[in-house]
This record gives C-alpha cells, structure tokens and sequence, in this order.
C-alpha cells in the first residue's frame, strides 16, 4: 500500500476540519471506522489515501441508545451489536437480522453500521483495478462480461449492485442518517441518501468529501409493525446478497396500513418498489396476493446477459418475506 | 493379525496437534533470520504479451531496495514449471495473466511493493486464447512454437490414448448409444498457507525454508536449476499449511528467493499474496468431456468412447489425465485426452489431479443412462462396476463392491431413491450416488532408524506432513513394528540434512513408500537386537527372539531382557536403514470409494442443501481411524466446494481472471459442509505395510458425481457445466413442474 498519515481526530468537529482542510490542499482522505474494507481496499491499491482518519479516535459514536420512541444507533456501532440487540430485534427486526446475516462472524465485530452502509462495491472489476467507471474509468466491464452478479434495475453507466446489507433494511424501516459536515449536521431520509451512477458515478451515496455520517436515526416503530430481512447467498458466511430484501409492514385489523419494500443486490442502491408496496395496502395478504407483489416487485427488470436467474430468484424473495410477515392470527 | 495389533488401528491424535493449535509451531512464514530482506514479484497485466522495454533504474534507486531480478539480469530455468518446454523464471513472452516478470528484494515488504510500482515494464500485446478448443482450431494464437497441443511423454504432438478392445464393433452391438459432453472448470487448491520461501546462503551452501510437498524433489530441483551439487543445498519444512499439489517439487518462489539471497548477500523471504496464491502458481485443469456409450437393454455395456480436452494454462506441470471411464466393466473402452495450452492460469496437480471431473463426467453419463433404461441407479453400478483392472488384472485388494452396497445401506438408498422430480412443491428431494478410484502405486523411499540406549525410538524421515498426520503416521508405523507404546517413538522429518530421501507428500503414497521403509527398517533393528542377545548368550541369532521392546529366548519366554539391558555400554543405540522398492507382481493396486447425498433443492431459488452424506472407503487397513476420517471429511467439502461453487472467472474480451482469493471464488464455508458419516471397508492389501492402501486424495474423487446425480434425483435436472451454481438451476428451473416431474 501507499504510504499515508494517520489522523486521531478527537470530536466529529475536528474531523471535518481535518477532510475540509484535505479537500482544500487537494490531498485524499479515508475515513476508517472498523477498517476491515478500507485495509484491504489499501493494500489492493483501489483507494490510496494522502491520509487515513481514524473515527475510532472520537468517543460517542458507538452504541444503540432509546430517545423516546426513537432509536439512535452511532455509526461505529458493530454490526454484531446491532445483530444481538434486544431492542432492535424485538422492534427493528429488518434491521437486526440484515447485521447479523452480514459478511463473516469476524467481520461483524469490528465491521460497524457506517461502514456497512458505505461500503463500496464487491463487483469482481472494480475490486480487481479495472479501469472501470467506478475506478475513473470510461467503461462497465460488466456490460459485455461477467455479470451474473449485476444489477437489474438502475444501471449504467455502472451495473453495480449496492453491496450493503443493512441499507435495505433501513430504507424499509424509513431511517434517517444524521451527516456531519463544515456547517453542521444535516438529516436525510435513508431513501434520500443512495444515489444512482448516471447521477454520480464515483460515488454511492450523498455523502461528500467532507462529510461523516455519524448516526442513524429510527423513528418510532408504529403499531402493528412487522419487518424482515431476507438474504440469499452462496455460503453461510462471508457473501455478499445475491438478493435480498428488507421488508416492512403495518398490519391493522388484518389489514396492511402500509408496506416498504426494498430489494438488495438487485441495484446500485437500495431498490424500493412502490407499485408492489401498493398492491399491499389496504389488503389481507394472501398466496395470491404475495404472487402479485412479486410480480410488481420484478417489472421492469432488465436482466443482463448472465443475471436473467436473478428475476425469479427476487420474486420468490419477495413472495416468502411478505408472506413471513403475516400478522398472528 | 489384527488382535496384536497395539498402535494401528486406534484412533490417535496428531504427533504435533498441541504444537499447532497453541502456536508453537514454526511455519515457513514464520521464520524471521537477522538482516532477512523481504520480496514481491511483478506480475504481467496481461494474458499474452512481449516485453519491449524494461527501465528498473527508478525502483532500484529507492532507499530499501536491494535487488531486483528481470529476464534481462537472471535466466534461471525453472524446470519443474514446464516439463516440455524450457520456462524461466521470467519469461518473455508472458503467456497469462500473472506470469512473472521482475522480483524486487527490499528491506520491508511495503517498500518491495512499492518499488513493483515503479519498475517500467513496456509490453506488445499478442492475441491470446482461453478456450481450450479454441486453441486447437486453425490459426489460434501459438503459445508455444509447433503449436497448442502439449506433446506426450515421447515428445509427439498426440492426444493421450488408452484404448481396448473395439469401439465401433461396440457400437454396432449396442441397443442404444448415448452421446454427451461434460465440462469441468479451472479452480484453485486453496490451501490455507500461502506459497513462502526464505532462503539464506551462508558461503556457496544454501539453505531454504520452503513450503513444500517434498524436501527432497525442492532439494533435487533446486540443486539442478541453480547448478550446485546436492549437498550444497538443505531444505527445511518443519510445518506446513497445506497445498494439495500444488506444492510439489520446488516452486519459482524458491529459486528467486534464493537468487535474490545471492544477490543481495542477505536472506530473503518471499511470500506471495492470496490472490497471486490463487493466479500465480496452478490449480486443477478445466476439461471437456465428450462420451459416446453403447449399452444393451439390459444395461450391460457395449463400448465406452471418450474424448476430452484439458486446458493446460501455458506450461506444462501436469499429466492433463481425465479418469473415470476404468470405474466400468466394458470390453471396448477407447479414450483420447488432448492437453492443451491456454493463456489462463497454470493448471497442473490438485487432489487426485485426473479424478473428480472424468468422474464427474462418466458417473453423470452412466447415471442417466439407468435413468432413461428405467434402471435404479445403483443396480446398474452393480451390475457393471470394474471388479478387474481393464477386465483383466485383478487388484491387489478389492473393497468396491462393499462401498456401494453398505453405502447405499447407511444412506437408506432403497427406501429414499425415487423417480427424479417426485417430490411436490418448490423444495425437492433427491439421492445421488457415484463410485470412485484411484490408482496409487508402490514406490522408492527411504527411513533410518535410531533405536536409542533407553529403548526410545527416533525414526528419520523426509515427510513433511501436508496435513495427511503423515508425521503422526510415521511413529505409529515405527510403535507396530517395534512393538513399542506409541509415546516411545519421536519422528525427526522436513529437513533433508537429517533426513533420507522420501518421494514427498503427492499421489497419496507416503504411507506406502516411506512408511514401508519405517517398518522395514524397523525389521532390521529388530535382527541387530537379536543379534547382539545372541553374541552375549552365546547362542544361535535364530535361537532369540523379539517381542514388545524384549529379547527372549525361544524357550523361554518367560525371561524376557529389556532393550536397555541389550544395549547397556552401547551408548549409540542402534541404526537402521531401509530403502525400499517393492514391485507389484501381477496385480493393480486401487483405493475405492462409494459416496451417497441425500438432499434439497429449493427450485425457486436455487439453493441446494445437503441432508445426509455417506462416504464409503476401501483404503486397506486404516492405520489411524481418528487421521483417516478426516481425509475423508475434508475431501467431501472439498467435492462439495468443486461441485457447487468453485470457477475462475475469466474476462473474456481482457484475458484477466476475476475472482482470485478465499471470498470471489466463494470457497464453502463451515456452516456449508455437511456432517459426514465416514465408513470404511477395510481390506488386507498385502502390499502396503500392515496393509493399508491410499486414503489421501481418493475422498473427492466421487463426491462432485454424486452431488450432480442427487441434483437430478431432486429436480430432474442434468446439470452438465460445473459448478452447479444457482444461476444453472434457476435457468432450467421453468421446465420443472412444481406438481412433480418434468414438463
């Protein structure tokens, strides 16, 4: 890897001077939270850092902690914490099953939410140096290559897909991220905080080059609130979604109020599908129903080339997590 | 026999299991000497390339570094790397993505890497091919001069051939001929220690820690290449993390470690990175099978015709062999290997390097020929199992015939074997079987035995234990024949300055070389022994006797004299040697095996769920139940990796693999490896010691085969491309009715 600078910046402040004054000097910064991507993303040469910002250095951003009927969980809490915490597993069930079905058991206790939900992409061109547009480049290797692993909705000019379990989750459970930057912190919606490549192809997110995201924020879980996540992956530890699924619904009377469903590995970010949430509303759910949702859920899909298997693979995701999600009778 | 038995046959832990797990072991990776100097190797970018410019003068000028090493300042051969053709150690022109071009020895490995960086090497791309068929076809580019069919072992541009009987008179005799192609892929031996030399010189003597199969094939090759007499040269491997095959003879990285050390005057450790692990150096060669198989309405078989390619990478390190079809009965058999040279990756040994893809491709035929006679699947293997070698040698033990039925009997195969696809809904049910072989001979080796004045034996070998228990092996062999507890052995091995030859850690045959040296060595202590008795009794030396660490004589077995007493004021003990070269006399010698899955298939999603996994073994007598079972256990995940997971993807349009390392190539984890019942049928060989026969490599022969049939069995589906990937099951998914059976 190439040599860099160390920084232990003691508060959020003081480490958004040090990305602000790095942006100014022209010179590129990492953020290090658990470390466990962005080492080995140093030692690949994908990211070669002028200097490495170490979060872990700044005390109070770890921990899930109650506000009401809010939940705010820091960005440098473990994904094995969020995974086993009682609160969110009893209320937030889409978000503490995303953590724990995440990478490896290794991974899970140092690996922490932020860096979870900014990870960059696993696609085997990227992570191999390619001079792909996600490494600068002027080209997706994948359009005319291996892409079996690639999106079928929102690509190009990259067909990534977003490798993070737990956004799903959180889009679904309607989280906000708390970003810190030069003028102070700023809100925004999960949903908000993905972006596609046509509209930044450096980047997955909003997040600038002199900003953290320092927490997540999940508003109070209405009544009747059922959510799930649903992963499917080659091995039982350490894969990536090939799909999956974060799922949330709220049952009244039988009913379902309201439905967000979001599908992983099928998109460069978190991928709602409104028209199969509405299919939900307002109904009992049902075999039928669920095929219908599914249905919806898939329109539109523009398999590529080796990625066609992905499309009935996503339908039955989406069928088996809604129908997990029936209310007790 | 058996009941004397007092070592063998219990299930003992491993000699140096304590020294592993605690970390007191010292690996190769391990090993840090004063002054040692780090290195990194520059790889080329791409898959067939000539070098037109080299300009090292920045990197050298960096502080650190030390030496740096191109085609232009070394020419050293490295002749195990390619047994046709002469491949250095840089080579211009590069013939795949990885092949070296420069090493760089600096003071630390960062300032190594960086410096790669820095060394300007110009490349003129030529076309390349990966294909293997593709590189056969008129006007392909040429990898080598004369052309992309490896010659055979004569030198000629010809497919490998065995051949009996009639093929065609076969066909003209069949009731029904079946024709189809299998195709396996190139995936790496992964084994969990990387690839790592430290090599020292001190004078003109030069000494490697290597991580190898064989101490003596790295001394012999490494005394060869860099022109030094053999007892200039000692290789010490005194723990290794495995390799599979892959580690055989000396690697590249040994010969520039070493030219390195000599060049800089300092030692030098080289390690590579996984994914240079995983590109770099070789793994198992991707194949394509096409059968031709004429049987009778009765299931009997007419003619077996196989024609196979198999993707070589651009040396030649490996035989290419695509077995299987020898599993079968048959009186016209005729198969055609082509080994071809390819742009990709090196392909050359990885466990029981011919077997699992040929069986793979024959047992998935046969099985589909049962399926469409509308015969059980396995009354058709009983039927025309091999029961001879050819139809004609008789093996010098035969326990093939026990593995299926009492496989079939632990898998509960009567009652679970259905129609494919029987199962209603999405998650289907089936059973698989395959049957398996595998050849491994007698052979040369060496072991010397100090029996010291206390009576504790110390038995000196060059075995460098892979992760065989081969050590563990080794002292029990010399406890039997002694006659001595177990905790009276200690072996001295991986350092050929204090150990005789041994073949090395491949073709599954350390317990049947060098072990059969152990105990015949261990016999001719046993006559010094009664020797001496016999001098200080002034008896006869046949009037004595040995048992149990004692002399006695004949007579009187009652009064019994310890070794110590023997060997009282004789403060060397004794030493034995034996070299050994037994000849098998009219016989083939085969290990056999019989594996059985029952499992699940979700058809929505394509995930595949192993239930229940029986293996059935005939390696001979089993000489550790505890050390065998776990070749077994760990060839079955290995099958299961190879049969559902594991390819080196390649980019077509750049020639540039994709997936190199432990998480893109999605090697099976834990929680995917089912819980293996382990049987073993154990026949007598009478030519192994204590006769025992291979269990080493033989466990992955059938597994990826009967995963594949219990696949078929559950869905219906015949998948013919590994790995079985869900993207192929859900692809063929739509033709499968949920209600059961095929659309």
């Amino acid at each position: 890897m190439k040599s860099f600078v160390n920084v232990n910046p003691k508060s959020l402040d003081e480490a958004v001077a040090v990305l602000d004054r790095a942006r100014a000097q022209g010179k590129k910064a990492a953020l290090a939270g658990g470390g466990s991507d962005l080492l080995g993303m140093l030692k690949d040469h994908l990211v070669q850092p002028d200097l490495v910002v170490n979060l872990k250095s700044i005390s109070g951003l770890e921990g899930v902690h109650r506000e009401g009927e809010r939940v705010r969980i820091g960005a440098l809490t473990t994904l094995d914490e969020i995974a086993r915490h009682p609160l969110l597993v009893e209320r937030y069930a889409a978000l503490a099953q995303a953590a724990g079905l995440a990478a490896s058991p290794q991974i899970r206790n140092v690996g922490t939410l932020g860096g979870n939900v900014n990870q960059r992409p696993w696609c085997h061109y990227f992570r191999q140096g390619f001079p792909c547009f996600k490494n600068g480049g002027k080209m997706c290797y994948a359009v005319a290559g291996e892409n079996q692993f690639h999106a079928l909705f929102g690509g190009g000019p990259a067909f990534i897909v977003h490798p993070s379990d737990t956004a799903p989750a959180l889009v679904a459970l309607e989280a906000e991220f708390k970003v810190m930057g030069p003028s102070g912190a700023k809100i925004i919606p999960a949903e908000k905080y993905f972006i596609l490549p046509r509209e930044d192809v450096l980047r997955e997110n909003v997040l600038g080059e002199n900003e953290i995201l320092a927490e997540v924020i999940l508003p109070a879980a209405p009544s009747g609130l059922r959510s799930t996540y649903l992963k499917i992956r080659d091995r039982q530890a350490w894969d990536h979604a090939i799909v999956s699924i974060g799922a949330a619904l709220e049952w009244e009377g039988g009913r379902c109020r309201k439905a967000r469903l979001v599908l992983g590995g099928v998109a460069p970010i978190p991928w709602r599908v409104p028209n199969a949430e509405r299919l939900l509303e307002g109904k009992s759910l049902g075999e039928a129903l669920a095929r219908q949702v599914a249905e919806a859920a898939l329109a539109g899909a523009q398999p590529l080339a080796k990625n066609g298997y992905k499309v009935p693979l996503a339908k039955a995701t989406v069928r088996r997590a809604v129908l997990s999600l029936l209310p007790a009778a | 026999m058996a009941s004397e038995m007092r070592s063998i046959g219990k299930p003992t832990p491993r000699i140096d299991a304590r020294e592993r797990v605690t970390g007191q072991a010292r690996y190769t990776g391990d090993v840090q000497l004063p002054g040692m100097l780090y290195a990194r190797v520059l790889r080329s970018p791409y898959p067939h390339a000539r070098i037109v410019r080299i300009d090292v003068s920045k990197a050298k000028a960096m502080p650190g570094v030390h030496a740096i090493l191109t085609k232009e300042n070394c020419r050293i051969q490295w002749s195990s790397g390619d047994s046709r053709n002469k491949r250095l150690l840089f080579n211009d022109p590069v013939r795949f993505v990885g092949d070296a071009v420069a090493a760089v020895a600096a003071s630390d490995r960062h300032t190594a890497e960086e410096a790669l960086q820095q060394i300007v090497m110009e490349y003129e791309e030529l076309p390349f091919v990966l294909d293997m068929e593709q590189a056969l076809a008129p006007g392909a580019p040429e990898i080598h001069p004369g052309g992309n069919l490896s010659p055979n072992n004569e030198g000629e541009r010809a497919p490998e051939t065995d051949q009996r009987g009639d093929v065609e008179r076969g066909f003209a005799e069949a009731d029904q001929v079946f024709e189809d192609v299998y195709i396996s892929k190139h995936h790496n031996n992964a084994q969990m220690e990387p690839r790592v030399s430290v090599a020292q010189w001190e004078g003109s003597r030069l000494t490697v820690w290597a991580s190898t199969q064989g101490i003596s094939n790295c001394r012999r090759d490494l005394a060869k290449d860099l022109g030094l007499p053999l007892n200039q040269v000692r290789v010490i491997c005194q723990y290794m993390g495995g390799g599979f095959g892959n580690k055989n003879q000396c690697h590249d990285f040994d010969l520039m470690a070493s030219a390195l050390a000599k060049e800089t005057g300092r030692p030098v450790k080289l390690e590579f990175t996984r994914a240079e692990d995983f590109v770099a150096v070789h793994g198992r060669w991707p194949t394509k099978q096409y059968y031709k198989v004429g049987v009778k309405k009765d299931g009997s078989l007419t003619a077996i015709r196989m024609k196979a390619y198999s993707g070589m990478g651009p040396y030649r390190k490996g035989s290419g062999g695509v077995a299987g079809a020898q599993l079968y009965r048959c009186p016209n058999v005729k198969t055609e290997v082509y080994p071809v040279y390819t742009n990709m990756a090196v392909s050359a040994n990885y466990r029981a390097p011919s077997y699992p893809q040929g069986v793979f491709g024959i047992e998935s035929l046969m099985d589909h020929i049962a399926h469409t006679l509308g015969i059980n699947p396995l009354d058709f293997r009983l039927k025309n199992m091999t029961e001879k070698y050819h139809d004609e040698v008789p093996y010098s033990s035969y326990g093939l015939r026990d593995c299926v039925t009492r496989g079939a009997e632990a898998l509960g195969w009567r009652q679970k074997w259905h129609p494919p696809a029987s199962d209603r809904g999405a998650q289907k049910q089936g059973v698989g079987m395959a049957m398996g072989y595998f050849g491994a001979g007698l052979g040369m080796s060496s072991a010397v035995l100090k029996l010291n004045p206390d009576g504790s034996l110390q038995v000196h070998v060059a075995v460098t234990d892979i992760g065989t228990a081969a050590k563990t092996t080794m002292g029990l062999l010399g406890a039997e024949a002694m006659e001595i507890p177990f905790e009276r052995v200690s072996v001295l091995s991986g350092d050929t300055d204090r150990a005789p030859y041994s073949v090395g850690e491949s073709g599954s045959r350390t317990t049947n070389y060098t072990g059969y040296a152990v105990v015949t060595a261990a016999e001719d202590l046993k006559r010094q022994l009664r020797e001496l008795a016999a001098q200080s009794w002034s008896v006869a030396a046949d009037a004595v006797q040995y048992s149990q660490g004692a002399v006695y004589m004949q007579d009187r077995p009652d009064r019994r004299t310890a070794i110590a007493e023997i060997l009282k004021g004789n403060p060397d003990g004794l030493i034995a040697q034996a070299t050994t070269d037994p000849k098998l006399k009219g016989v083939s010698r085969n290990s056999f095996a019989a594996h059985f899955v029952e499992l699940e298939v979700d058809t929505e999603t394509g995930d595949i769920r192993i239930l229940k996994y029986v293996a059935a073994h005939d390696s001979g007598r089993i000489l550790n139940p505890l050390t065998a079972g776990s070749q077994v256990k760990g060839g079955v995940a290995q099958g299961v990796s190879m049969a559902l997971r594991e390819e080196l993807l390649y980019d077509q349009m750049t020639g540039i693999p994709l997936n190199p390392g432990y998480y893109g190539a999605r090697i099976v984890t834990h929680g995917d490896v089912p819980d293996v019942e382990v049987i073993f049928v154990e026949t007598a060989d009478p030519y192994g010691p204590y006769g025992a026969k291979s269990v080493g490599e033989p466990p992955i022969v059938p597994s990826v085969a009967a995963i594949a049939n219990a696949v078929f069995n559950a869905t219906g589906i015949r998948i013919k491309e590994l790995p079985i990937t869900r993207s192929k099951i859900l692809d063929a998914a739509p033709g499968v009715r949920l209600e059961g059976g095929r659309a």
